[in-house]
């Protein structure tokens, strides 16, 4: 049966098609006040990568007709949008509360999250990780880490 | 032309050196070893905590790591049939009929000498061919080191295989990627937006880890695998010296596989996997007795084994002589050099001879280690780690990820930045755009721009510049070629079908 007008626009190839041109088109902008020399290779590279999803995005398209429904990314979204999101957390809690802190929570956190549910050896695993960073890093190395905006510092 | 090779080696023996080659190797098992991991990733890692290193110090992990990690693939293949790299898929048919029949431990030893044979073929054909072909590449000027770049890139998308309008799309963006920041000539802003951390370009090392290491990270976290456990008592191993005897027979399939490894790892984007395949193909078409073959037959592990490894050194043939690498870990390594302010391509060899002659001395090395740290007590210790839990490792990773990529300016900008480069790799692995090409396209493309303008002022402008000496033309003979070939092939075979 064919694809209904609103799936065949939501295929993942259809919309990274979609999304390419956009971008492609938003940086194809500042080049044209750029010398052209120098905006030579980033042209053509946006123009070629513009062309290149229109292809895809026709033999995507194509498939509805022919092909078998288009696969999801993934079978199971909530996990990847929870893990993609713990590590942004991960990253914006390093900048604003600092590094040692986010990491000790980090770890255990998302070990527990995705299904290691044993206190013992995520502390055990904690300290050794942590430790060993401070060890090696701070201690032998002088290695500034973030110690987190919100302190101030 | 040699001397050089031999003038490097009281290098590669200081302590310091080797033990980076040991520590590679230990850790790349250990990498290979747990599926969902791999050398390409683990080398991604690594590459922003050798800033502060020696060269040498730096490759010597790497190609340990990288001679390691295609071993310890095996060791998940033969115990669980789970291949922990795709290098290792291969292994799986007779490695694990084997551990079932309780010669698990035997189909370890196996893998562990033919790995470090292939790779000791793979090192010295990387010896004997790498400097004869960087002379002659000595001899480009601006116009041939351009369409160098061009076919490079050509041929890992269109030699990968797949989508070539993926592949084309993949080294667009790493090509976009490597113009951002200054303009190598003028000096005026590209797409820096005002971001004075733009001004520099964007770091390989920010794309790399973005690319490789965050997409396993996620699929750790996205499917919790059970190994039911391995109990590595249950390996039946003895020592490997007493089963070396055992495996005398095999060395027929351990010449013909590494000749396939080195063959198919000095083709751009082919890769162990390929490699593997071939070899186990081709001993098993010659072996008296093809039947046993997938029921555990321990020659077609050494049959996998030993190409595997057979293509590691080599695939650096092309990259470490013309900036091409043969596969993805070898495109990872370039970036591995550029952190050192090493440029592969010919002039490596006249600036650098004691790194890049080292770095050979380092891949031998790596894999005559192969055998005394993957040998029957260091096996069994390896099959262990499969029971480590995978979401710790996972959070465990994103930690290095982030201390490794914060390390190399000392801000979070380029965290971010990884970040958003996570996002996207993951979606092209999902979507099945090959990454060697982004990679290749962030390394190529601002070389061969730099070279394509210099043409062009030599040329006063002129294009026919680019067309007007024999090797140029020949390089773009074999762009074309290579680009035209797989279609034409693809026709010739459907035809000869149809007929």
């Amino acid at each position: 049966m064919p694809e209904s007008r609103k799936s065949r626009l939501t295929r993942p190839e259809t919309l990274t098609a979609l999304g390419i041109i956009v971008v492609a088109v938003g940086f194809l902008i500042p080049t044209f006040e750029m010398r052209a020399i120098s905006a030579l290779l980033p042209a053509a590279m946006l123009i070629a990568l513009i062309v290149l999803s229109v292809f895809l995005l026709i033999s995507d398209q194509r498939k509805v007709s022919t092909g078998p429904d288009a696969k999801p990314m993934t079978q199971s979204p909530k996990r990847v949008v929870g893990a993609f999101l713990l590590v942004v957390a991960y990253a914006l809690a390093t900048d604003f509360i600092g590094f040692y802190v986010s990491t000790a929570v980090t770890i255990p956190l998302v070990a527990w999250l995705f299904g290691y549910r044993s206190p013992l050896g995520l502390l055990i695993a904690t300290v050794i990780v942590v430790g060993t960073i401070w060890a090696i890093f701070d201690f032998g190395m002088s290695q500034e880490f973030p110690s987190g905006r919100l302190w101030g510092r | 032309m040699y001397t050089d090779l031999l003038h490097a080696l009281p290098d590669v023996l200081a302590w310091t050196n080797f033990a980076a080659v040991v520590i590679g190797v230990i850790a790349g098992i250990v990498v290979g070893a747990m599926p969902g991991l791999s050398a390409t990733m683990a080398i991604s890692v690594l590459v922003p905590f050798t800033f502060g290193l020696e060269p040498l110090v730096a490759l010597g992990l790497m190609a340990g790591i990288y001679n390691g990690a295609m071993y310890g693939g095996a060791i998940p293949a033969v115990l669980l049939r789970i291949p922990g790299t795709p290098a290792a898929v291969a292994t799986t048919f007779d490695g694990y009929p084997m551990a079932q029949k309780g010669e698990g431990g035997f189909a370890l030893q196996v893998a562990v000498v033919s790995s470090s044979i292939g790779g000791i073929a793979s090192a010295f054909a990387l010896m004997l061919l790498a400097p004869p072909l960087s002379k002659v590449t000595l001899l480009f000027g601006p116009s041939e080191v351009f369409w160098v770049a061009v076919f490079g890139l050509a041929s890992i998308i269109f030699l990968l295989g797949g989508n070539p309008v993926k592949g084309l799309i993949s080294a667009g963006f790493g090509v976009f990627v490597s113009v951002i920041g200054s303009d190598p000539i003028y000096g005026n802003d590209r797409f820096t937006f005002g971001q004075l951390e733009m001004l520099d370009g964007i770091n390989i090392v920010i794309l790399l880890v973005g690319l490789y290491a965050l997409p396993p990270v996620i699929d750790l976290l996205e499917t919790p695998l059970k190994t039911d456990g391995v109990n590595s008592s249950k390996l039946g191993t003895e020592s490997i010296w007493k089963a070396l005897p055992r495996m005398k027979s095999y060395w027929k399939t351990w010449l013909r596989g590494s000749l396939i490894g080195i063959w198919i790892g000095i083709l751009p984007g082919a890769g162990g996997s390929m490699a593997a395949f071939m070899s186990y193909n081709e001993a098993r078409r010659a072996s008296k007795h093809p039947e046993t073959w997938g029921e555990g037959e321990p020659e077609g592990v050494a049959a996998a084994e030993v190409a595997n490894n057979a293509d590691t050194a080599s695939a650096l043939i092309p990259a470490l002589t013309l900036g091409i690498p043969g596969t993805a870990v070898a495109a990872v390594m370039l970036g591995g050099l550029l952190v050192h302010g090493l440029q592969p391509g010919p002039m490596l060899f006249r600036d650098n001879p004691d790194i890049v002659f080292g770095f050979m001395w380092q891949f031998l090395f790596g894999a005559i280690l192969l055998v005394l740290l993957g040998g029957s007590l260091a096996t069994n210790s390896f099959a262990r780690l499969l029971n480590l839990p995978r979401p710790l490792l996972g959070s465990v990773i994103i930690v290095l990820m982030l201390i490794g990529v914060y390390s190399i300016h000392g801000r979070m900008f380029d965290v971010y930045l990884m970040l958003g480069f996570g996002a996207i790799g993951w979606v092209m692995d999902r979507l099945k755009f090959p990454l060697p090409p982004v990679v290749l396209g962030l390394i190529l493309g601002g070389f061969a721009e730099e070279n394509l303008r210099l043409a062009l002022r030599i040329g006063r402008g002129d294009p026919t510049i680019l067309f007007q000496n024999t090797t140029s033309l020949i390089l773009v003979a074999l762009t074309i070629a290579v680009v035209v070939g797989p279609t034409l092939k693809k026709r010739f075979v459907d035809s000869r079908k149809a007929a």
